[in-house]
């Protein structure tokens, strides 16, 4: 059962980042609730107050600029799986939000929330990595720009400072001859590894200009592997199909696997290798 | 879970056995460790566990009871708390020993953790990794306590 909490009802982003910072841990950003109010209802949270950002203005909004897709932090997952823009510059972000969690859990659950919340079992910061997304936090006088690769920290952890607000997503639409593919392996709703691939391949197809590869839901956070990517990346698409079961173990050690119900650390690691060439040869066939 | 840990520390084994006792500078190496209190000096002792992973906060008021001592050798032990707010329990089992080798001591212990209630739902591995990573900093923040002071 909840406990009591006094619900703020802020306007702009500035209201909500004094709000944090005046508060400090005794108040949480809410917006979609799908994991926050589960987690409270079970007492594993407490929060004298929530702060529903629901309010603010601007910034469940979808737009095109510039080669960059701007995403509004409030934005649900079913708004993304319907967005036009996504569907048509970030199709692989489309896809996967299809396939977030459940219907009643993408009416609501924002994508900001997914992000913030950290929970390790979570699809969207994975693709976000391999598509090199950028976070916006936004304070009372101050607003930054953060890669997603080190905005996840650890499990239920970000590097956002405790009065800070995440706004936006930043997403930069893939180039010229790309391939983005995101695959996951798990038990129901819950995925147990995920892995996301983007490449770029020269203009006749034969080797790999650009590949970013991300691993994550195994371990504690989502990670993107240079050392693997390093085994495709300007090599030949023979060479680097060639080394995939390679870049599969090294992508496997970085995912920090943990054992639990849904797989031992081995037996993740292996699908990690599995998701891996898989994804590669979805990404490449968008080529 | 079963946890295993061994640290080689630059001290002789009588300077290591000391210190565990000194339970004012041992608790400071216990990561989330406060307001430790001697019930019976040697067997019985308390103190408050706080540990957090991301918003998830426990506090644990716990006994410590000491059951086996081998003078400079080994130590047994057992820890139970509970955390009301949460409804969760913590049970530990310890078992530390002390191996000389050469100039240094080796300190080993074997570590059994359980976490019963609902912080379990956090998910075994997030909990097991956590436990992981105290027990890591607890035997090198004693390393670097001891070596500091020879």
């Amino acid at each position: 059962m909840l406990r009591r909490f006094r619900l703020e009802e802020p306007q702009s982003v500035t209201e909500v980042s004094e709000l944090l910072g005046r508060f400090g841990e005794s108040a949480k950003v809410y917006a979609g609730g799908t994991e926050l109010l589960l987690a409270m209802k079970e007492g594993l949270v407490q929060y004298e107050r929530l702060i529903n950002v629901k309010n603010v203005d601007g910034l469940n909004q979808v737009t095109a600029d510039n080669g960059t897709i701007r995403i509004g932090a409030l934005c649900t997952h079913h708004q993304l799986e319907t967005s036009s823009v996504v569907k048509q510059k970030l199709a692989a972000l489309a896809r996967l939000e299809q396939n977030v969690a459940n219907v009643r859990v993408r009416q609501v659950g924002t994508l900001g929330g997914n992000l913030c919340f950290a929970e390790p079992h979570a699809d969207p910061g994975i693709l976000l990595l391999a598509l090199g997304a950028n976070m916006i936090a936004e304070r009372t006088a101050s607003k930054r720009e953060i890669s997603a690769e080190v905005f996840f920290v650890d499990a239920y952890e970000t590097c956002l400072e405790a009065d800070e607000v995440l706004t936006e997503i930043r997403v930069p639409v893939p180039e010229g001859k790309s391939g983005v593919a995101y695959l996951k392996f798990g038990y129901l709703e819950r995925p147990s590894v995920g892995v996301a691939v983007a490449l770029r391949v020269d203009g006749d197809g034969k080797s790999i200009e650009a590949a970013k590869i991300a691993v994550g839901c195994a371990g504690p956070a989502p990670k993107r592997v240079p050392e693997a990517e390093e085994l495709t990346k300007g090599r030949g698409v023979d060479e680097a199909k060639t080394n995939l079961s390679k870049a599969g173990e090294i992508a496997a050690r970085a995912a920090q696997a943990i054992s639990d119900l849904h797989g031992s650390q081995e037996y993740k690691e292996h699908i990690v290798g599995v998701l891996l060439k898989r994804a590669f040869q979805n990404a490449l066939s968008q080529c | 879970m079963q946890f295993e840990k061994q640290v080689e520390i630059l001290a002789p084994k009588e300077k290591v056995w000391n210190f565990i006792w000194d339970v004012d500078r041992f608790i400071a190496c216990v990561p989330g460790c406060k307001e430790a209190k001697t019930i019976e000096a040697g067997k019985l002792y308390s103190a408050t566990m706080i540990e957090k992973v991301g918003p998830f906060r426990v506090e644990f008021p716990t006994t410590i009871e000491v059951l086996e001592r081998e003078e400079w050798t080994r130590i047994k032990a057992q820890a139970s708390g509970v955390d009301n707010k949460i409804g969760s329990r913590m049970k530990l089992s310890l078992d530390v020993n002390l191996r000389e080798q050469g100039e240094k001591t080796v300190l080993g212990f074997v570590a059994g953790v359980d976490i019963l209630g609902k912080l379990a739902a956090l998910g075994h591995g997030i909990i097991k990794r956590k436990a992981d990573q105290v027990l890591d900093e607890f035997a090198q923040a004693v390393k670097k306590r001891l070596e500091g002071d020879s």
